[in-house]
């Protein structure tokens, strides 16, 4: 099975005169984790309530496993879980019996895997929901998801609320997940838990998808971080692709990053001048969100 | 910083919150009072259009309904005026009160917003104070503004300390159920259940209210919802009833205060217990998650009516016996007259008993198809819509169990008031049969479905306004219970449902208008579902 689970072709979604999305196109495939960033605002949620059927696209077109996302809504969820951002729960029922009722709701039961999800998460299930924290709420959701056979995954902001130790048991589920050949869409502010599970990124900026793909295709787009001691005066500056050179604390060290498609010619030549030292960093996700964000590395 | 700290700029903050609603409450008001006192004149000017009135007013059917007043001498325009208007005004008083409190405190609370305002350098009793400052101006506002109309609208027989009594007095009447309104605040643990006490304390003091009223006026000086009528502001004016309002309305706050003082912030002095741990068989869908959810307030809503129906069943006796008040006529007329003549008196208070009925019937329903839009907003649809549910079925969920609510409080209410009311009967022959009872309840059902069908229209298409809903059926409320006695023209009374239906069981039950009343509900409820399929949701 190779076809695209889900799939986003210049989708747009305007409110009035706002253009909240302009042109999103994107696609998830089975066993795949997707990363979805991008700042406040940008239109992760909205794009996320599209594909849910909850609002109505005025451009493009949006499938999951093949179907309309507006039209055949009922069906898509069948096999689809979903775990919002902010998870409001009704109020005076207790979480035990939100995550039966959400379980009932896809035609699935409480199994044994719910109670080891209860008992992993620390979930009180005999609480009302009015008197869970934000952490709390989030953990009901998770667990309702996580409990159904689905073959499609949406977080959104899903670890937010949580604290280290559930957000650990967070990312081993959604590996188990990607194990089992699943698809999983993850919108996430925490970068680093992108970088460390998602096989794809997408990067949304002002209702615009600006890029998509790997982390190591991206890492091509972007520049290597040098710092490099030399055993003579040559001056760096003159090296195509070179930017931000600074000179270090030692004499002849210096710091300055390059562009992907010189790395090869720059340590060609940093090799003719006796290289002392030599540390290069490949950007991080979060050098790669500031540069696409504020326009600087 | 003392512990009303800052108390000052809350209640600017509350004034700016709550402006819309606080001068919707004031205009709406004043207006009504306003305009009937001018329009007064004109309906019951004459000595012969007071004497009719006087003794409809003095009939047990109108007394359950607007309270007991007793006149001397000669019955003045103001004197009627105030018999049919205080009660009627303290009673939207006392419900605008219980809303802008609990909206004030426990709402506040309830959405963490206290809390970020106490994170501040605020006294730890300035939001509650606040409140209370704001239901004290709001109140003295309109109690002026009432005065002031009075004065100006300038009845026969009105006198300044009248004007003064009565627009003191309703205010002094707000500000008691308002401090009520605090004080449930405190004891509850989230704002429906502050309103839910609130409103069965207000419920249980009308009850008192209404049975000593038709028995022992006397004895209505032991509901605080009877002071009003104790002010008899224009034949012998009382000063008595404001201050005991007021001295009540002070211990009430106190109260709260106190509850205030002893309480954790988010918590109430009734603790959240802990519930099931997994849901019950039957909790499976949108459906059962709606009466879950919902199931208190529903079984509530259909005992009061049913409460209330039996109540006014009590009176029928009293009602149904012209022999009491004219002991003569069965010489006179001989017995099967007799019998006849109470049984159109009793169908005649049956009829617009079940006007009245029917507009408390919908409540419970309407509150359940705008609930429809609250969830929505407050994002709870947003974990049904991920699921394999469809719109249609989660609207008419909510619709669903609107009209079943509806229609059952109608019928349990209306059928208080007959089997209570015959039972009270010395002959059951004098009252109301099964025909005219069923006929009296398929009479409104069409009025109670249209003023449901309209809500579904406005969730479905046109959210934003649905507070629509609540003001035309105050407006139909407000022409049937009013109606008659200010002598509305018929185009006013036709205005809202509550007018197209012929009074039955007085009259017959006309198959045609019921007809197209239960069509056009159809049509309202098809257009709000087509809408709802199309729209988007709002989610925040």
């Amino acid at each position: 099975m190779t076809n695209p689970v889900l799939q986003i072709n210049h989708l747009q979604k305007k409110f009035g005169h706002f253009q909240a999305l302009k042109d999103i196109t994107f696609d998830v495939r089975p066993g795949e984790v997707f990363g979805f960033i991008g700042p406040n605002g940008a239109g992760k949620s909205t794009t996320i309530r599209v594909l849910l059927g909850i609002i109505r696209a005025t451009g493009g077109t949006a499938s999951i496993f093949g179907q309309n996302v507006w039209t055949d809504s009922v069906a898509i969820h069948q096999r689809l879980a979903y775990v919002p951002g902010d998870v409001y729960l009704w109020p005076n029922l207790t979480g035990g019996e939100i995550i039966d009722l959400l379980l009932k709701m896809n035609g699935t039961a409480h199994t044994a895997k719910t109670d080891d999800l209860i008992k992993k998460f620390g979930l009180d299930p005999t609480k009302k929901a009015r008197t869970y924290s934000k952490g709390n709420r989030q953990k009901v959701a998770l667990i309702a998801a996580f409990s159904q056979d689905a073959d499609f995954y949406i977080f959104d902001e899903p670890t937010s609320g949580l604290d280290p130790l559930n957000e650990r048991i967070f990312q081993d589920a959604v590996m188990t997940l990607k194990q089992q050949g699943k698809a999983v869409l993850l919108s996430s502010h925490i970068l680093s838990e992108v970088e460390r599970m998602c096989d794809r990124i997408g990067i949304i900026r002002e209702g615009q998808i600006i890029e998509t793909g790997s982390l190591a295709e991206m890492r091509h787009l972007t520049r290597t971080m040098v710092t490099v001691t030399l055993g003579d005066d040559f001056d760096v500056t003159t090296l195509p692709g070179v930017h931000g050179v600074e000179a270090g604390h030692a004499p002849h060290e210096w710091q300055f990053s390059v562009e992907a498609q010189h790395l090869s010619t720059v340590m060609a030549t940093l090799a003719q001048h006796h290289v002392a030292a030599l540390q290069s960093t490949p950007p991080t996700l979060e050098d790669l969100f500031m540069h696409y964000y504020t326009g600087k590395e | 910083m003392t512990r009303f700290g800052r108390t000052g700029q809350l209640v600017r903050l509350a004034f700016r919150r709550d402006r819309f609603r606080i001068l919707m409450w004031i205009v709406i008001l004043a207006a009504l009072m306003a305009s009937v006192a001018w329009k007064f004149e004109g309906i019951y000017g004459t000595p012969s259009e007071i004497n009719a009135i006087k003794g409809t007013l003095a009939s047990p059917g109108i007394v359950a309904m607007f309270g007991a007043f007793s006149f001397k001498g000669q019955v003045t325009t103001a004197e009627i005026f105030a018999n049919e208007m205080l009660l009627f005004m303290a009673l939207i008083q006392v419900v605008m009160n219980l809303a802008l409190s609990v909206h004030a405190t426990r709402a506040e609370e309830d959405l963490g917003i206290t809390e970020l305002v106490r994170a501040h350098a605020v006294g730890t009793l300035a939001p509650l104070s606040a409140a209370a400052i704001e239901l004290l101006l709001v109140n003295l506002c309109l109690g002026v503004l009432y005065s002031v109309g009075l004065s100006a609208a300038n009845m026969p027989g009105a006198t300044t300390q009248g004007n003064w009594l009565i627009g003191l007095g309703l205010a002094a009447t707000g500000l008691l159920f308002g401090m009520l309104g605090l004080l449930t605040a405190q004891v509850a643990d989230h704002a429906s259940s502050a309103t839910g006490i609130a409103y069965t304390l207000f419920g249980l003091s009308y009850l008192a209210r209404m049975i000593t009223d038709v028995q022992h006026p006397r004895l209505t000086w032991w509901s605080p919802l009877g002071w009003v009528e104790k002010l008899a502001p224009y034949n012998s004016p009382r000063w008595l009833p404001i201050g005991l309002s007021l001295v009540l309305a002070i211990i009430l706050l106190g109260l709260a205060f106190w509850a205030n003082n002893h309480r954790d912030i988010g918590a109430g002095a009734i603790t959240t217990r802990p519930g099931r741990a997994q849901a019950s068989a039957y909790l499976r869908g949108p459906a059962t998650l709606v009466w879950r959810r919902q199931r208190n307030v529903i079984i509530a809503w259909i005992i009061a009516v049913i409460i209330f129906g039996v109540a006014y069943g009590t009176v029928f006796n009293t009602i149904g016996d012209i022999l009491k008040t004219n002991p003569t006529m069965q010489q006179v007329f001989g017995a099967a007259m007799v019998h006849e003549a109470n049984h159109k008196i009793l169908l005649s208070f049956t009829s617009l008993l079940a006007i009245v009925m029917a507009a408390v019937a919908i409540i419970p329903g309407m509150q359940l198809i705008l609930k429809l839009h609250s969830d929505e907003t407050r994002g709870w649809l947003e974990a049904l819509y991920a699921r394999p549910i469809s719109r249609t079925h989660v609207l008419f969920s909510y619709v669903g169990t609107a009209f079943v609510t509806s229609t059952l409080a109608f019928i349990g209410g209306l059928g208080g008031i007959v089997v209570m009311g015959d039972a009270s009967l010395t002959h059951v022959k004098d009252g109301i049969s099964a025909t005219e009872f069923w006929h009296g309840v398929a009479a409104q059902l069409p009025e109670i479905w249209v003023f449901l069908g309209l809500s579904v229209l406005l969730v479905g298409c046109w959210p934003r306004l649905k507070t629509i809903s609540w003001l035309y059926l105050a407006l139909g409320f407000i022409t049937v219970y009013m109606g008659s006695l200010l002598k509305l023209p018929d185009c006013v009374k036709n205005v809202t449902p509550t007018g197209w239906m012929p009074r039955v069981p007085l009259h017959a039950l006309d198959w045609t208008t019921f007809s197209w009343m239960v069509g056009l509900a159809v049509v309202l409820v098809v257009i709000g579902w087509l809408g709802y399929r199309r729209r988007d949701l709002q989610m925040s």
